[in-house]
């Protein structure tokens, strides 16, 4: 039990000094632009159709469960504004990340731990290339940059999707629909919520590429880098959601 | 490297489109609290601002025409609200529009309702200020309510001991309402009174032809004018009262009638009475 | 083309220069008392093939990665070049890798990348003013060397084993480095793509004169290739010579390789 602690507390220290490492050789060059634009065209437009279908879902589903209690207070046209204040300050920026925690995290974790399996690190670290710089840091600055994207198409998307879920019982204009939701919009609304996704980016890809480098040697292992990769990013996120809410609520 | 130009255009496109979506939701956002376009200042003083908040809308005619700004206490009992709002609509806004608070539904915000005036011709200026009107609390609704309801309550007390002496009472007035006999006796008094006044008119008629008691009629005339005009006061702010007590319970409105009921027969009676010792 | 080398017994050629790796005393212990290395010397001169032979976990692998700085030792000296490279800055190290090439096990190719780009991409890493020409040459010409200049629009999984070695090889050779470690270059393979990988790694001895370390537990492989031949058992060199003077040897450890 104790050991357990012990290695558990190992291991977040072990994250830090990974996360830390990022922060110091993102400045160092050499920069891998072009694995960085290829990692941004993986993480982000690859990504993109799975979360426009998550996006749109919960947006459909999203209008058609609260409906019937909004209808229950006769207020309807409250609709389109709490659709989209919920899209954007919660579900868009969580599910985009949980779905980018099961694709991006464990794909990164996988292609480094079997990168680190078959020396392929080892043979960066040989040829004199840095392999954090190379793989880590380009994955971790594409993630953070890339999933706050993704959520902004989520938002988007989820929005058609409510519109598409209000008009299955009623006939609302689009252009009063969206006239709607702009009116219910603020800036604490949009604001804090992207900052969050970007904390979130930054953990997705974090956490794979830590995962995926300190994947132990085997084949085995690979499976274990990517299943942890995605039980902790998801973790993490939820954590870094909670935390990130308190904060909003506590300055605004 | 031709790969490369393969992703490169779809990243490109990927990446522009989703900053665009992005600064579309500033834009329209920052567009919907005034942020963009020009606007123009103006500020009121208000007693209360009941719940204003800051970014609260700003209505002009039913319109909205920009936002709550800035609201600061400057002593303890006045409140200064800064309003921004948009450049086109300060052509119809005069110097004498004045401000007042309301809500916008039942459980909506408060909305800040501008009126127009009537008589300046003049613009406002930028930062100018406008009067205001002070909005009806909920608080102050509750105690005119309570007032009516506790006058009903003393009214109907009132009525039913009177209307309880009238029914069981051996008084006069008792005795015209329920017995025929003194009914009939009485209005055969009545007729007996008319036949008399008529021969005490003449003799006033002649008396009233006297120069010497002229003036002393005159006066008398004018002072009956003065009276009915009274009565007739009376009557509507009577009629403002019952309106206003509609809203309260149907037994209060029954006992309303009752009241005028006795109102009248007092006056008959008064009348009656009147005529006896003419 | 470069196939048809006359198969060479082992040579030994004038090595009057000092030792170009020279380990001493090398400790290394994994976990709490898994002990690998207890005490390896060895030197390597120019221009020499040291053929180093041992069973598996007898800590061969973990003696060149020492060399290289993948596996830090707990105790004891690697001189390369004269220089140890323990006390040497990262960015020292990593000017001291680029003389070194290290062909892994599997060749270790990158999988994401086609074999232009694993070779291009570690050219790239250390003469980033090259122009496309120059790089596209390099990158020609090291796979030529190999015998393999027309895979270079493959990806790493097109490749058989044999392939994938001999890219590795010329991923490490366009580096030009004048130490060459093979980590088991023959294992996995079939006897004569076997021969064929010993005949290159000679080839590439006697055209560009590097030193070389070679791992391996394959007997053809060490004949054709060995200037010199180590025995690591248990952790300490037991047994040292030319290729005859160990088929002859007494013991009858070392014979059981011979066998």
């Amino acid at each position: 039990m104790i050991l357990n602690l012990k290695n558990t507390f190992a291991q977040i220290g072990d994250v830090t000094l990974f996360a830390k490492r990022f922060f110091k050789e993102v400045f160092i060059p050499p920069y891998e632009a072009k694995e960085f634009l290829k990692q941004c065209y993986i993480i982000g437009y690859k990504s993109l159709p799975l979360v426009a279908i998550t996006g749109f879902i919960m947006g459909l589903v999203l209008t058609l469960q609260s409906r019937p209690t909004l209808v229950k207070f006769g207020a309807e046209s409250w609709l389109p504004g709490m659709v989209a204040l919920s899209l954007i300050r919660e579900i868009a920026p969580v599910i985009t990340a949980l779905i980018c925690a099961g694709k991006i995290s464990s794909g990164i974790g996988a292609e480094l731990g079997s990168m680190k399996v078959t020396e392929q690190i080892d043979a960066m670290e040989v040829s004199a290339i840095n392999p954090y710089n190379y793989l880590v840091v380009t994955r971790i600055l594409a993630c953070t940059l890339m999933v706050p994207l993704l959520v902004f198409f989520a938002d988007a998307v989820g929005i058609l999707g409510g519109y598409v879920g209000i008009n299955i019982h009623g006939d609302v204009n689009f252009y009063r629909f969206l006239t709607q939701i702009i009116q219910s919009l603020g800036f604490l609304d949009l604001f804090p919520a992207t900052i969050k996704t970007f904390f979130f980016g930054f953990f997705i890809g974090m956490i794979g590429c830590y995962k995926g480098f300190n994947a132990a040697n085997g084949t085995e292992s690979v499976g274990k880098a990517a299943n942890s990769a995605v039980v902790t990013a998801s973790l993490t996120i939820f954590i870094i959601d909670m935390v990130a809410v308190q904060i909003t609520d506590l300055f605004f | 490297m031709e790969k490369k130009s393969e992703y490169t255009w779809k990243l490109g496109m990927f990446v522009s489109i989703g900053l665009l979506l992005f600064i579309v939701a500033i834009y329209f956002i920052g567009k919907q609290k005034n942020l963009f376009g020009s606007t123009f200042h103006i500020s009121s003083q208000f007693k209360t601002v009941s719940g204003l908040e800051v970014g609260n809308n700003v209505r002009f005619s039913g319109i909205n025409v920009g936002t709550v700004e800035e609201i600061k206490l400057i002593n303890d009992s006045s409140v200064v609200v800064r309003l921004v709002m948009k450049e086109d609509v300060r052509e119809f806004i005069k110097t004498d529009a004045r401000a007042s608070i309301g809500s916008d539904g039942l459980m909506g915000d408060k909305v800040l309702t501008i009126s127009p005036g009537v008589k300046s011709t003049k613009i406002i200026e930028d930062n100018g200020q406008i009067a205001s009107v002070d909005g009806i609390e909920m608080q102050d609704i509750m105690k005119s309510v309570k007032k009516s309801v506790d006058n009903v309550g003393v009214i109907s007390d009132e009525l039913a001991i009177f209307s309880h002496s009238m029914n069981n009472g051996n008084g006069a007035l008792a005795r015209l309402v329920r017995d025929e006999n003194m009914a009939n006796s009485v209005s055969k008094t009545l007729s007996n009174l008319e036949t008399g006044t008529k021969g005490f008119s003449d003799n006033m008629e002649a008396a009233k032809s006297n120069f010497l008691l002229k003036g002393y009629y005159k006066k008398k005339a004018k002072e009956k004018e003065k009276k009915q005009e009274e009565i007739k006061e009376k009557k509507e702010e009577q009629k403002e009262k019952e309106a206003k007590e509609k809203e309260a319970k149907e037994k209060a409105l029954k006992e309303q009638k009752e009241k005028e009921e006795k109102q009248k027969e007092e006056a008959k009676k008064a009348q009656a009475e009147k005529e006896k010792k003419n | 083309m470069i196939k048809e080398k006359e198969h060479t017994e082992p040579k030994s050629e004038d090595t009057n220069q000092g030792p170009i790796i020279e380990i001493i005393d090398l400790h290394k212990t994994f976990g709490e008392d898994n002990t690998i290395l207890k005490g390896v010397n060895l030197t390597v001169n120019k221009g020499e093939d040291l053929v180093i032979l041992g069973r598996s976990g007898s800590g061969k692998s973990v003696t060149i990665k020492c060399i290289v700085g993948l596996i830090e030792p707990d105790q004891g000296e690697i001189k390369v070049f004269g220089e140890n490279i323990l006390n040497l800055s990262k960015e020292e190290l990593n000017e001291m890798r680029v003389k070194i090439g290290f062909l892994f096990q599997s060749g270790a190719l990158y999988d994401s990348m086609s074999v232009r780009e694993n070779l291009s991409f570690t050219l790239r890493a250390h003469k980033r003013d090259l122009s496309e020409e120059e790089v596209e040459s390099e990158v020609i010409e090291a796979l030529e060397s190999v015998g393999l200049g027309d895979a270079i629009d493959k990806m790493p999984s097109e490749l058989s084993g044999g392939m994938r070695k001999r890219i590795g090889l010329a991923r490490t050779l366009i580096l030009k480095p004048e130490i060459i470690l093979y980590d088991e270059p023959t294992t996995g393979l079939d006897t004569i793509t076997s021969r064929e990988i010993s005949e290159l790694i000679l080839d590439i001895k006697n055209k560009q004169k590097t030193a070389s370390i070679i791992i391996t537990h394959d007997m053809a492989c060490a004949k054709m290739t060995a200037d010199r031949i180590m025995v690591l058992k248990d952790g300490v060199i037991h047994a040292e010579g030319t290729y005859e003077e160990l088929e002859k040897d007494e013991d009858e450890w070392v014979r059981s390789f011979f066998e």
